[in-house]
Parts: C-alpha cells; structure tokens; sequence
C-alpha cells in the first residue's frame, strides 16, 4: 500500500485493538491478529535481564483462540471483574521488510474495580510486528506488551 | 508477653475471622514469625549464580539481600547500612562488585565486610570497622534453597524440613537449575489467606479441571509438626486436552510421569512441580491486607532447546497469577480478605473427624491439614483457645 497511509492504518489497528479489550470483544481481538499472530505480555524486568518466563505467552494462533476460552470458559465467574480503558500513543513505525513495519507505542490501562475506584493497572509499551496488506488493512503478526509494572496491582484476567 | 484479646474458639476445627484483620496479630506474626525462629525461603542459588550476583528480598517487612560473594559463599544480610540504616540495593537483582552506600560512601564487600568508612580518622577512638561489618543472617540450604532465619534458636534446617526433605529431589532434581523468570503480583489479602489453600477446593474452583475431565490420581498428603503440608501426587494424562487448541499446556514432557508435588512450608512459601513447570514462590506480608507474590521459574541445567522451550510456554500459561488452572486462587483469596470482614468464625468440614497431630498423613482433597498448621500458628504466637 502507499507508504504514506500505513501510520493511519497501523493507528486504526491499535484503536481496533484496544476498543476490542474495553469492550471485551474477544473475537474482535482476535481478528487484530493475522494466522501466524502471536501475542506476549512480559514484564520489564524479565526483558531487561533476557529472562524469557511471560505472563501471557500466546505464541500461536492456537493459544490466541485458548486465551479467549480461559477468559470466556474456564474463569468465568470466579474472578472479581474490572473494566479497562487502554490509552496509546504511538512513537515509532518503521519498515521492516514487505508490508511489515515495526511499530512501538506507549501506553496505560486503567481499571475500575467493582467497588468503583479506577486506578492505574499497568503502564509500558508495546512492540510490534504490523503487517499492512494492499488493501490497506493492518494486522499484527506480533504483539508483545511490556510492562514497567512488574507486580501488578492484581492478577491479570484480560490480555493489555 | 501478654496474651492478645483475640476470642479462638476451643474446637481445633475453627477460626475467628478477625485472625485475617487485626493489626496487633500483624505486629506480632512480624515479631514471632517473621524474624523469629522460622526458616524462610530467600531465593535459589540459581537466581544467583556468579560471585558479584544479588538478590533483594524481604524478610516480612525487613529488606534483605543475598549476595554471592567473591569467595563463592551465598550470605545473607539485612540490606541496611550498618551506619545509619540507609537501604544498600534498590534492585530486585543485579550484579556489582562491591557494595557502597550512597549516603556516606561506606563501602563493603561481597562477603559483607566493611573496607573504608571516609572520615574515620575522626570517629570515636571506641569505633573498630569489624563491628560494622554487614549485619548476616544465619541461612543454610536445601536443594539450592537458601533459607535464613533471624533467630538463634530456630532448629536445624534439616529438622524444620522434617517429612517434607524427600519432596525436594522431587522438585527439584539434582538442583542444578537455570532461571526462566518471574511473575509478581499483589493480592488485597492477608497472607495468611494466601497459605491457606487446600486440595478440596482444586477440582471445584478451578474450572479447567472439569472442561478437561482431568483428575488427581493416587497421592499422599503430609503434614508437619512445623506447621508444613506436602503433596506428591501423580496426575492423569488429560483425557479431554480437546478443550485446548494447544495441549502442550498440560503434557508432561520431562520422561516422567507427570506429577503434581507441592511442599508447602509455614508460613509461606512454596516450592512445587506441576507437571514440567517447576516454580518456587516467595511472599511479602506487606501489612495486614497486602500480600505481595513472586513466582520464579526455572528449567534444568540439562534441559536441550526443545525441553527449555516447552517448560517455558508451560510456566508462563499454567500456574502462575494469571494461570489457566491458578487465576482463580487469586480471586478467592481477595474474597476471602473482604468477606472475612464478618464477625463470627469459620470452621473446616472436608476430612475432619477426631483430633489428630502432625506429622501424620490426611486426605489429599480435604481441608483437615489446614487446622494443622492453624494450631501451630497458634502455639507460635502464644494465643490461647477459648476454653469448652
Ligand atoms: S548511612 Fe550508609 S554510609 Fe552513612
Ligand atoms: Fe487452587
């Protein structure tokens, strides 16, 4: 696609993304994903010291589609539920091969408890594989969110 | 020391709530538990494996360090400048020569020794630089465990271990391991919520067992006369690993059958192997209702590029604070924290029939080691039951 509108569509990907997250659309976060995707959310200080342990690994499309049934299925009911509001802000977009740009993003989460306090949940950023097809849409073939918060304020239900 | 105006109800099989909430029992778990005659799990040496290594901790609420010293020796110090109690290292994990406070650049080195204090040509005549020597910790290990206590009349670390000591080669293998990394969270619980987990509630709370009809085989439960509960359990390959598009999750790769074997130690900490994972977790009571969890994670020495990756995506996914068959321990422990803000007491049903002591073995799915470890809690912090 012409070079010039790939930021807009990589943009369009990240609000795709983060609104698919606040509004718990788990196929719609699904489908930011291209076959190969894979998602990953670490901590800094294991990426700082090339420790490799995630906190989400999702390294395949099928642990993409397992991350959904967890959330969907298998705790659903038990955790104690909180809303999310992503905010991102996008520093870098480079060419990276054949419709590939590497993208790198600031960005917060805040959450709001069942008590109705918001506060925030994670800060860090994100590095991205985009793949930018010719018809101008964007999906990630790799996400990884690493967070500067290295004990979260609780346990992580929602992928950030 | 006075007995605390806490109501413990005389039957073993019960709890008061409050035991969750009170500050005055905080203050004193600091004082009999924390930095009294218990063993507590500070790291494994191969989060530290170099001379120069350390590793930042707490010890209840009081910093600690680990340091791997020159002459190869891991010690372990309250991280406090022994001139004015400044924290030495800031960093959970690191590497550094020597050790020097910012504030008055004392410096040590990594065996803890106290090299140069600038103006010491002006300190009193009584001052002798090996009384400010870093103040240690006795510590001992197990398996590459390093334990410390900060009392002299904890017993020795094999002893405390007790029955449990055959679990650590389970765990743990030859010990040579490598570390994968962490996971850290904060539970809004008391941690004595957050130790107070059983074998009852796992296929129940815990959803993916059912979805995979994946149940516990034959096991045996321990508990100890120091408050300790071990599983060593075999676990049934999943039947129904359908439910995952990548079962992998949940295979046992490692040659062995696969497993589940939980040491559980008072007050704490715990050192287990779930099928491949092999993961310690380490605990700071930050204060009556903060409970702060690291879990480490680790592979074997010996492990080749296919073995390492597998128990890396099996660890970061399966039992850790954001884990497919671990996320809603998390969730029970903050509820219980909240509605254990109700008067009254619990009590323990699953496995309870006559009074028994430890060491003695009890039901793999019931709750009766629980009350167990409550009384040795109990005897530890001289709190008196009410009488029948
Ligand atoms: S407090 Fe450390 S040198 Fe003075
Ligand atoms: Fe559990």
């Amino acid at each position: 696609m012409n070079g010039s509108n790939v930021p807009a569509a990589v943009d369009a990907l990240q609000s795709r993304y983060i609104s698919s997250l606040d509004r718990r659309d788990f196929d719609a976060w699904l489908g930011c994903f291209d076959e190969q995707g894979s998602y990953i959310c670490i901590s800094r200080e294991n990426e700082e010291q090339s420790l490799p342990l995630a906190i989400m690994m999702d390294d395949s499309r099928e642990r993409l589609k397992d991350r959904v049934s967890y959330i969907t299925q298998v705790w659903a009911g038990t955790f104690e539920d909180y809303w999310t509001r992503h905010f991102v802000q996008r520093l870098e977009c480079t060419p990276n091969g054949a419709d590939s740009y590497l993208v790198v993003s600031n960005f917060t989460v805040f959450y709001t408890s069942a008590r109705g306090g918001s506060e925030i949940l994670v800060a860090g950023c994100y590095a991205d594989q985009v793949i930018v097809g010719a018809d101008g849409t964007a999906k990630f073939r790799a996400k990884k969110a690493v967070l500067d918060t290295t004990t979260t304020p609780r346990y992580l239900v929602y992928p950030v | 020391m006075s007995n605390l105006a806490i109501r413990w109800p005389a039957n073993q099989a019960e709890l008061p709530k409050a035991a969750f909430h009170r500050e005055d029992l905080f203050q004193r778990e600091i004082e009999r538990i924390f930095l009294g005659p218990e063993w507590h799990p500070v790291a494994h040496r191969a989060e530290l494996p170099k001379p120069g290594d350390f590793k930042t901790f707490r010890l209840g609420t009081a910093p600690i360090i680990a340091i791997h010293g020159e002459d190869g020796k891991i010690r372990v110090f309250f991280n406090s400048c022994t001139h004015r109690g400044t924290q030495l290292q800031t960093q959970a994990r690191g590497h550094a020569k020597e050790v020097e406070c910012p504030y008055h650049r004392w410096l040590f080195n990594t065996c803890g020794d106290l090299l140069a204090a600038p103006g010491s040509e002006s300190f009193p005549e009584s001052f002798r630089k090996q009384d400010y020597n870093l103040r240690e910790l006795r510590s001992s290990d197990y398996y590459g465990v390093i334990f410390v206590t900060a009392s002299p009349a904890a017993p020795a670390l094999e002893d405390y271990l007790g029955e449990l000591k055959p679990l650590f080669a389970k765990v743990l293998g030859d010990s040579r391991l490598t570390l994968l990394g962490y996971q850290k969270v904060m539970f809004s619980s008391n941690w004595k919520e957050y130790n107070d987990n059983e074998g009852y509630h796992a296929p129940l709370l815990h959803r993916a067992f059912r979805l995979l009809k994946w149940q516990a085989g034959k096991g045996t439960q321990r508990a100890t006369e120091y408050g300790h509960v071990g599983l060593d359990a075999e676990l049934q390959s999943v039947p129904n690993s359908d439910f995952l598009n990548d079962p992998s999750l949940v295979q046992c790769r490692d040659g062995t059958a696969p497993k589940s074997v939980i040491i559980a130690l008072f007050p704490l900490a715990t050192v287990l192997k779930h099928i491949d994972v092999i993961n310690i977790r380490l605990v700071i009571p930050h204060s009556v209702d903060e409970t702060e969890v690291h879990y480490a994670y680790f592979a074997h020495q010996d492990d080749d590029s296919a073995m390492l990756r597998h128990r890396l995506r099996q660890s970061s996914n399966l039992l850790g604070p954001s884990g497919f068959v671990s996320l809603e321990d998390g969730a029970v422990f903050n509820r219980i924290h909240q509605g254990s803000m109700t008067p009254g007491n619990v009590r323990y049903q699953k496995g309870i029939g006559a009074p028994i002591a430890p060491p003695c073995i009890v039901g793999q799915n019931d709750e009766s080691a629980n009350p167990l470890r409550w009384e040795y809690y109990r005897k530890v912090m001289e709190i008196e039951r009410e009488r029948l």
